[in-house]
């Protein structure tokens, strides 16, 4: 018996020193998306970069693809005071949280190039007027519309509903499909919504707007669009953004709004709407403009790290045009640098015609710029979903999420900059 | 069961049915190609296609969570089942005070709502280093596996008689002795079921495993298929297909030890 | 509760050294459990005392006395989720006994194949819970799940079942009951084999039909292996988490989110630690206090002895 419990603790102990040892320093470490095609391409890069600077060598850390669990383990490593890893990639909505908690580095000190840069990514990547990331891809909300099916893209809220109502004679089950379910995506949604009227989350001083006159239409047309005009099927609400672009694939929506990534897909010979879609800016109502929610990553660096410079080469070199460029065609990620989108390298790399492409990230914006954003998000999530799952009125969730907000933001104790 | 009516056989062969057709139905769609997955539903097989498996071990690595729950769950069962069994002897055959205290506590903590520690635990484990690691798993898993290891070996050695050991101990063989050279051979059924029922439990736990491992590299079986999808996929066969994957131990386990998980059940002793 | 007898003559050193061995056969497992079981909770309690906020760093670690449960009682999720979770128990637990008791009754007549039903009756009790909500909510999957299917071609428009506060429940509910009915089964079955036939054959013979030998033989003798399963369902009921986590992750909106699945979100997605332990602690005390009871009902014999 207690030969059993030597090996018994043996073993724990040998399972904790295999954990707690990592590797040695003078390694650079990156974490971020390493599977898959995003693998593909930055194993090329960071090879080609250690080949440049061979006195700096890179180690990969894997994470989890789903942006929770992402989080999370961030939030586990950089909490701790790890060193590791140095560079991070970071969802866009991550970095004012990051930067608020001392997490990630200043970058004003290296002077980087931020006018090359989308301003709307470059906005999301800051906080109190200090950069702390930069941005590395770009992903804007967009309409996706079939060209067999109406003969122009829509210019307004309004003509979406109606070339939608269309369809009925044609056997097309559904006239507009997007993300309803519980989560992030169902944000994103509503943010276009909501510029289309001209609504905010947040006003410029950052106080709470979410239960203005605008926002009060966008989430009524989102209801109408499923229970009144019945475009939107209530299945949309139970929907992330494979099943919609399914839907769509398959010939069963006439609009579809979901992100650049589907577009690659939906040219495939298994897609039965190859050649017979196009993409536009989700059409705005009276009083708003078009809005395309600005999604993607950024790269930031460690607060902690032990070789920031050598950090920031990298994060240099993975954001220069070339690199932006192999991404674009690798990975179907689009690049950050508005000039790149007028350049016949970057039309070879990706499907999407580039003029459509550039007329929609022009109207990217990005979502509330705070510290607590995922935690705005949630309460937004929740009851917006209340009110579009019939459980509550449209009114009365967006007054119950702007005084759940006002007092987050209360608690959060975000005074101005110091 | 004086007559032989045709009403009970058909109610239990109904409620059998019922509970064999999901499985059924899940093993079926795991089978088929993702494109025909909800087109048409039929519980006749037409294509049956292995892509779904193919998928899952060659893109998705599913051996690295299979390795790890069988890991967690290995370790946790033979450190509860070793240090049970001695405290189960101690309080089974040993007279001693504070003994029926003793034993309501460990009924006590076996009632422990698991969510209840899941922050404690989490610190703890993150300041010692812990967390991500398979002995942060194991050692929360022991929580609720000691409890139920000692509870279930205190009502099993209290049923087996203990003449033979008070035989050994006129004869000067020692308690140590006494418990390694008689009870033990006596009491391997119920080691074995106790084993058993322990594993069955850290094999399906989820709590734990989705709050102590922070990345695919220590995900167990449970948290892998139920945190699996792409960044925008529902891969439906391939969940599917690792579901099955993850019942298969569990299948093997029941079909081998039905009748001694059955007696487990009827001491009354385990949870549902 | 009776202890093997040690041997007849026992002098009080003897006494004592088996005492001191027993502790240390005892100690190993009882400090495995203190420290994984009993230290955290006082943590929690300690912890549900402080405003601590990992996503929040800039605001440190005060004391904030019970300002946190202060909260936890004004605030209305909370209510809905302790709501959903004694709505859930009530509903599973008293479908699952129905049900266990009708198979326990059909199994108990069972003399073909016993292994092959048992082992077919015992298979979706071991599976693990995250296995099951899956399958169930494969099934259910809009808008072309087999449920949906099945139930357009019997010509009924199902809703959209996790789009729908009501409906969201019945796969949730659904799940539940086809994993551990069989478990309710298995126990009451044991109960009913401990039955003397004897008892139902005199009845019979003096001329007490099914129902009467039901209601009058077996009804009450197995009223204490009704309780067991009853309290030990309920006791697990209040704890559901795995089945919604996967299945609905408490939506639509929150309309299906139990107590459990809110405290997790609370402590690991937001990351509000004493908050989140001050939920905590008010499951901790409700639970405990619940199963203090079952105790008290059944006598902790009930839990310890093995019946034949």
């Amino acid at each position: 018996m207690a030969r059993w419990i030597r090996f018994v603790v043996t073993a724990l102990a040998f399972a904790a020193v295999d954990c707690a040892s990592g590797s040695a320093p003078a390694v650079l470490t990156f974490s971020g998306s390493v599977v898959g095609r995003e693998g593909d391409v930055i194993r090329r890069q960071l090879d080609r970069f250690q080949r440049e600077h061979p006195s700096i060598r890179v180690a990969v850390r894997a994470t989890p693809d789903a942006a929770d669990q992402r989080h999370q383990l961030y939030v586990h490593w950089l909490n701790a005071r790890a060193s590791e890893p140095d560079i991070l990639q970071l969802d866009v909505v991550w970095t004012p949280e990051f930067a608020a908690a001392g997490w990630i580095a200043n970058l004003d000190r290296f002077h980087p190039p931020l006018e090359a840069f989308l301003a709307p990514a470059v906005a999301a990547a800051r906080w109190n007027r200090s950069v702390y990331a930069l941005p590395w891809f770009v992903d804007v909300g967009m309409l996706y519309w079939r060209t067999d099916l109406v003969p122009h893209a829509p210019r307004d809220l309004g003509e979406l509903t109606s070339l939608a109502r269309g369809r009925d004679d044609r056997g097309v089950p559904f006239g507009f499909v997007w993300q309803g379910a519980r989560y992030e995506g169902l944000v994103t949604v509503f943010l276009e919504y909501l510029g289309a009227f001209g609504g905010r989350v947040l006003d410029d001083r950052g106080a709470v707007a979410v239960d203005s006159e605008p926002a009060q239409r966008a989430l009524a047309a989102m209801f109408d669009a499923i229970y009144v005009d019945g475009v939107v099927p209530p299945s949309v609400l139970t929907w992330q953004e494979e099943q919609t672009r399914f839907a769509f694939q398959n010939g069963q929506a006439v609009f579809m709004r979901n992100w650049p990534y589907a577009y690659g897909l939906l040219e495939e010979p298994a897609s039965t709407v190859a050649g017979r879609f196009a993409v536009a800016p989700m059409p705005a109502a009276p009083g708003g403009a078009p809005t395309a929610t600005l999604g993607g990553s950024a790269l930031a660096i460690n607060a902690h790290s032990d070789q920031p410079d050598d950090a920031y080469a990298l994060v240099d070199y993975l954001l220069q045009p070339e690199q932006m460029i192999e991404r674009a065609r690798i990975a179907g990620e689009f690049p950050t640098r508005p000039a790149l989108y007028s350049t016949r390298e970057l039309a070879a790399a990706i499907s999407m015609p580039l003029a459509d492409a550039l007329a929609i990230i022009e109207r990217a914006t990005p979502r509330p710029i705070t510290p607590v954003y995922s935690q705005l998000s949630e309460i937004l999530q929740v009851s917006l979903h209340r009110a579009l799952t019939r459980q509550q009125p449209p009114r009365d969730a967006l007054r119950e999420a702007a005084v759940a907000m006002r007092a987050l933001l209360a608690a959060a104790r975000l005074g101005p900059p110091a | 069961m004086t007559r032989r009516g045709w009403g009970w056989p058909v109610v239990t062969a109904v409620l059998v049915v019922a509970l064999i057709l999901p499985l059924y139905w899940a093993v079926l769609s795991s089978l088929t190609p993702e494109s025909r997955l909800f087109a048409a539903p039929s519980l006749v097989p037409r294509a049956l296609v292995l892509t779904h498996y193919r998928a899952l071990f060659e893109e998705h690595d599913f051996w690295v969570p299979i390795v790890n729950s069988l890991v967690v769950a290995g370790v946790t069962t033979v450190v509860s089942v070793v240090l049970g069994a001695l405290c189960a002897y101690a309080a089974a055959r040993l007279r001693f005070r504070g003994k029926a205290p003793l034993l309501a506590f460990v009924l006590a903590v076996s009632m422990f709502p698991q969510i209840a520690i899941v922050s404690p635990l989490y610190v703890v484990l993150r300041a010692a280093g812990l967390l991500n690691s398979y002995p942060g798993l194991a050692l929360p898993y022991l929580s609720f596996a000691m409890p139920l290891t000692i509870w279930l070996l205190v009502g099993y050695f209290r049923q087996l008689p203990s003449d033979l050991e008070e035989a050994a101990l006129v004869d000067g063989a020692g308690r140590l002795q006494a418990f390694r050279e008689i009870l033990l051979p006596l009491a391997w059924p119920g080691l074995a079921t106790t084993a058993i029922l322990t594993f069955l439990y850290s094999w399906n736990e989820f709590l734990f495993a989705l709050s102590f491992t922070l990345g695919p590299e220590r995900y167990t079986v449970p948290v892998a298929i139920a945190l699996f999808r792409g960044q925008y996929q529902v891969p439906w066969g391939q969940i599917l297909a690792g579901a099955i994957v993850a019942t298969v131990p569990v299948a093997a386990v029941v079909v081998v030890a039905q009748r001694r998980i059955v007696a487990g059940l009827a001491s009354g002793a385990v949870k549902g | 509760m009776t202890a093997a007898s040690p041997p007849p003559v026992a002098p009080p050193s003897w006494r004592r050294r088996e005492a001191r061995l027993a502790w240390a056969l005892v100690l190993p497992a009882l400090g495995i459990i203190a420290a994984v079981a009993v230290f955290p909770i006082g943590w929690t309690v300690w912890e549900s005392l402080h405003l601590h906020d990992l996503r929040m760093p800039w605001l440190g670690r005060p004391y904030v006395g019970l300002a946190n449960y202060a909260a936890a009682m004004g605030d209305r999720r909370f209510w809905s989720a302790v709501g959903h979770t004694g709505v859930f128990a009530a509903l599973s637990v008293s479908i699952e006994l129905t049900l266990g008791l009708v198979l326990a009754l059909g199994l108990d007549r069972v003399r073909r194949a016993a292994g092959l039903v048992r082992t077919a009756v015992l298979l979706p009790w071991a599976l693990p819970t995250v296995v099951v909500a899956l399958v169930w909510r494969f099934i259910f999957e809009s808008p072309a799940g087999l449920a949906t299917a099945l139930a357009a071609r019997a010509g009924v428009t199902a809703p959209t079942w996790f789009a729908d506060a009501v409906a969201a429940w019945v796969p949730i509910v659904l799940a539940d009951v086809w994993k551990t009915t069989p478990f309710v089964a298995l126990l009451l079955l044991a109960g009913l084999q401990a039955i003397d036939p004897a008892l139902s054959e005199a009845a019979a013979v003096d001329g007490a039909g099914p129902w009467r030998r039901f209601t009058g033989v077996t009804w009450p003798l197995l009223r204490p292996a009704l309780l067991v399963a009853f309290l030990f369902r309920t006791l697990d009921a209040l704890r559901v988490f795995d089945v919604v986590y996967v299945m609905t992750g408490g939506g639509p909106g929150t309309a299906t989110e139990p107590i459990a699945l809110y405290t997790f979100g609370t402590l690991l997605q937001n990351l509000r630690f004493g908050f989140g332990a001050a939920l905590s602690v008010i499951v901790f005390v409700t639970a405990f206090g619940l199963a203090l009871a079952a105790i008290r009902v059944l006598g902790s014999d009930a839990f310890l002895e093995r019946r034949p």
